[in-house]
């Protein structure tokens, strides 16, 4: 899969931010103070090893870390400006903008009509269903799935493939017109050719959606993300645009990382 | 330095002892096994032979057809108010008595049941027009002459069968009253629908209190409870209370619908709501372990997309959950179906010989039924009880039936 070089469009609109963001489960802290911005109209990936908690983090934008009984965020992040931690903020409505897509592929036991129209419907975004079929039949095509699809809109979405599922979950995700996507290693259940293609989705959708995608695969990172956040152990390392982060890193624990001394 | 290793002789001796007890011991295990599943088949085998055996009988019945010469029988029917009514006040027992004996010699009320006169009376209410002439009517055989004609007769009851027979006038056929008639005290005469609409009363009860609340439970104890020292004690409490012996539900029962509440003795409501009592532990520990299965990556995807809480329990766990909420539904419902002891203790053993109309009434179910039947003297009632059971059985089985057919019909496959 050939693509132009990874340039960074000056950032013209900040979509989230973060401040001195920590996670804590009970006692142990997961995220020790971490701030970064994430823009409109490039894609940024979050790479480290195993437990570094880039997941951790990803889970902090949309406030999936809720769910964890133990789980307490500290500092600020902020969509538009709105801090989403604010008890005015709410977490339904938070969650169909910032939308996510998870490691392993998870359409719902339903159609593949029904997994992308769950969420429109749920949020009142059709007004029938004439409405609720042109939003299916755009997001799958935005998802890069509607022409393997159309004809059997109505078979189980579990029916389809490790990477038409997973694409199936970004239409999913579409659906619901989110502002930014959160994209937990969509790939690592996939094979190659699978990858590629969800790979070349992240492309088209740059720009349409701000998109922040968690990797273990410093390749992956290097061909669809423009801005690249290095994390261990907890810290981000380094930040930065992510020509810079694979050539010319500044820190030697990113250099160390990306020449492969430890992963 | 590091003392070299001679390679591994596969085929020693050793090695070939070790092999053989390896393939002995999985055939000894493979052998258990076939045993166990042989012995639990063959009591399987010989539980449904003789009930069959026995219970087939139950469901047949001797008639002896009479011919009743309408006109000439000094029946006092006014033939213009032939209603219930008509028909009580009507001399039928004497008038059968007589055409008995002039049709079946001296001994006829020896022969015919007690309570032969009310085919004769239901023959008359489906037609009145047969008043106006000679017309054979089938009416039951005595308990004695039923079992002799089955084969299980004294002597003398065997030379009247034989008797009968020669006149042409025995016939042993299906026994259609004994599924519509309720508890009596004459065999030929008794039926099991009283039992059967009780039974079903009192599992509906059942299951109206016990499965909201149970999944209600179940789900609230899952998905929003915290981990507490306090929902630790309601989960050992409830694990528990599965476990209780059921005869202390009836007294709960007694002691809180009847004595406190002053619910309607031997009422299926109260039947129900007992049975509720102790269905309900059985029903929430199988509902949090199909909740439990529901995979995290479903509730994950439907909150990644913006869904309440409530709309990811009730759109997406529960769904999925279902099917493992029927099948301990229905393993708790067929349990309450067979209970006989708490049922025992508010009362529902009395006689009752009219079908319940609803939960208020005075009902019995099955099972009670079975064990009042066992109890009697008449040797007639024998039979009636492997019938019963049979009944029982076929209720049990229909009502897994549905559990399965429902259970693969909500099934998802992921």
């Amino acid at each position: 899969m050939m693509h132009e070089p990874q340039t960074l469009t000056p950032a013209t609109e900040t979509k989230m931010t973060a401040r001195d963001v920590k996670v804590f489960y009970g006692d142990k802290q997961a995220i020790k103070g971490v701030s970064i911005d994430v823009d409109m109209d490039n894609v940024t990936a979050f790479i480290g090893p195993s437990g570094c908690g880039k997941s951790t983090f990803l889970r902090t934008l949309n406030r999936m870390n809720d769910t964890v009984a133990s789980a307490r965020v500290e500092g600020a992040i902020t969509l538009d400006g709105e801090d989403i931690y604010a008890p005015s903020m709410d977490v339904v409505q938070l969650r169909a903008r910032v939308g996510m897509v998870f490691q392993k592929p998870n359409p719902f036991p339903k159609s593949i009509y029904e997994n992308i129209a769950y969420g429109p419907r749920i949020h009142g975004l059709a007004a029938g269903k004439a409405d609720l079929d042109v939003i299916v039949e755009k997001s799958l095509r935005r998802a890069g799935l509607w022409d393997e699809v159309k004809d059997r809109l109505h078979d189980s979405g579990t029916a389809l493939s490790g990477g038409q599922q997973q694409r199936l979950c970004i239409g999913r995700a579409i659906a619901v017109e989110p502002e930014v996507i959160l994209m937990d290693e969509p790939c690592s259940a996939l094979d190659p050719i699978a990858t590629a293609k969800i790979e070349e989705l992240i492309h088209e959708l740059r720009g349409r959606y701000a998109i922040v995608i968690v990797t273990h695969n410093m390749q992956q990172a290097a061909r669809v993300s423009q801005r690249t956040a290095f994390f261990h152990l907890g810290e981000l390392v380094e930040y930065g645009v992510t020509s810079d982060i694979f050539t010319n890193p500044r820190q030697e624990r990113t250099k160390d990382y990306i020449t492969g001394r430890y992963g | 330095m590091s003392a070299t290793r001679n390679p591994t002789d596969w085929k020693s001796d050793v090695m070939q002892k070790r092999i053989a007890r390896r393939y002995a011991a999985e055939r000894r295990f493979k052998l258990m096994g076939l045993f166990a599943v042989m012995l639990s088949a063959a009591f399987l085998a010989f539980l449904l032979f003789t009930m069959l055996g026995n219970g087939l009988r139950g469901f047949t019945r001797t008639e002896i057809a009479l011919q009743v010469d309408f006109p000439a029988s000094p029946l006092l029917l006014d033939p213009a108010n032939i209603t219930d009514q008509g028909l009580v006040g009507a001399n039928l027992p004497m008038v059968t008595s007589e055409v008995a004996k002039k049709a079946l010699g001296p001994d006829a009320d020896a022969l015919l049941s007690p309570t032969a006169w009310t085919s004769i009376r239901d023959a008359i209410k489906a037609d009145p027009k047969i008043l106006s002439r000679t017309e054979t009517i089938s009416v039951p055989a005595s308990t004695v002459i039923d079992l002799a004609a089955k084969g299980k007769g004294s002597p003398q009851a065997e030379a009247a069968v034989a008797r009968l027979k020669q006149q042409g006038v025995l016939s042993t056929g299906f026994n259609a009253s004994f599924l519509t008639g309720s508890d009596g005290t004459d065999p030929t005469q008794v039926g099991i629908w009283g039992a059967f609409k009780g039974s079903l009363l009192t599992m509906l009860v059942t299951l109206l209190l016990s499965f909201p609340v149970g999944v209600a439970t179940a789900l609230y104890l899952e998905e929003y409870a915290r981990k507490s020292w306090w929902t630790d004690i309601i989960e050992v409490s409830i694990n528990n209370l599965a476990a209780v012996p059921s005869i202390i539900f009836g007294l709960l029962g007694l002691s809180i619908f009847l004595n406190f509440m002053h619910l309607p003795r031997s009422a299926a409501l109260v039947g129900g709501m007992t049975l509720a009592l102790m269905t309900m532990p059985v029903i929430v520990i199988a509902g949090r372990n199909a909740i439990k299965s529901v995979p995290p990556s479903i509730r994950d995807a439907a909150l990644g997309i913006g869904a309440s809480p409530v709309q990811v329990v009730f759109q997406h766990v529960l769904p999925l959950a279902l099917p493992g909420i029927l099948t301990g539904t229905i393993i708790g419902m067929a349990r309450a179906l067979g209970e006989t002891a708490p049922l025992l203790m508010i009362g529902m053993r009395a006689f009752i010989a009219t079908p319940p109309g609803g939960i208020t009434d005075p009902a019995t179910v099955l099972p009670v039924q079975i064990f009042l039947w066992s109890d009697e003297v008449s040797k007639g009632f024998v039979e009636k009880t492997s019938a019963a059971i049979i009944v029982l059985l076929v209720f049990l089985l229909a009502m897994n039936g549905l559990a399965i057919y429902l259970r693969n019909k909500f099934e998802k496959r992921w």
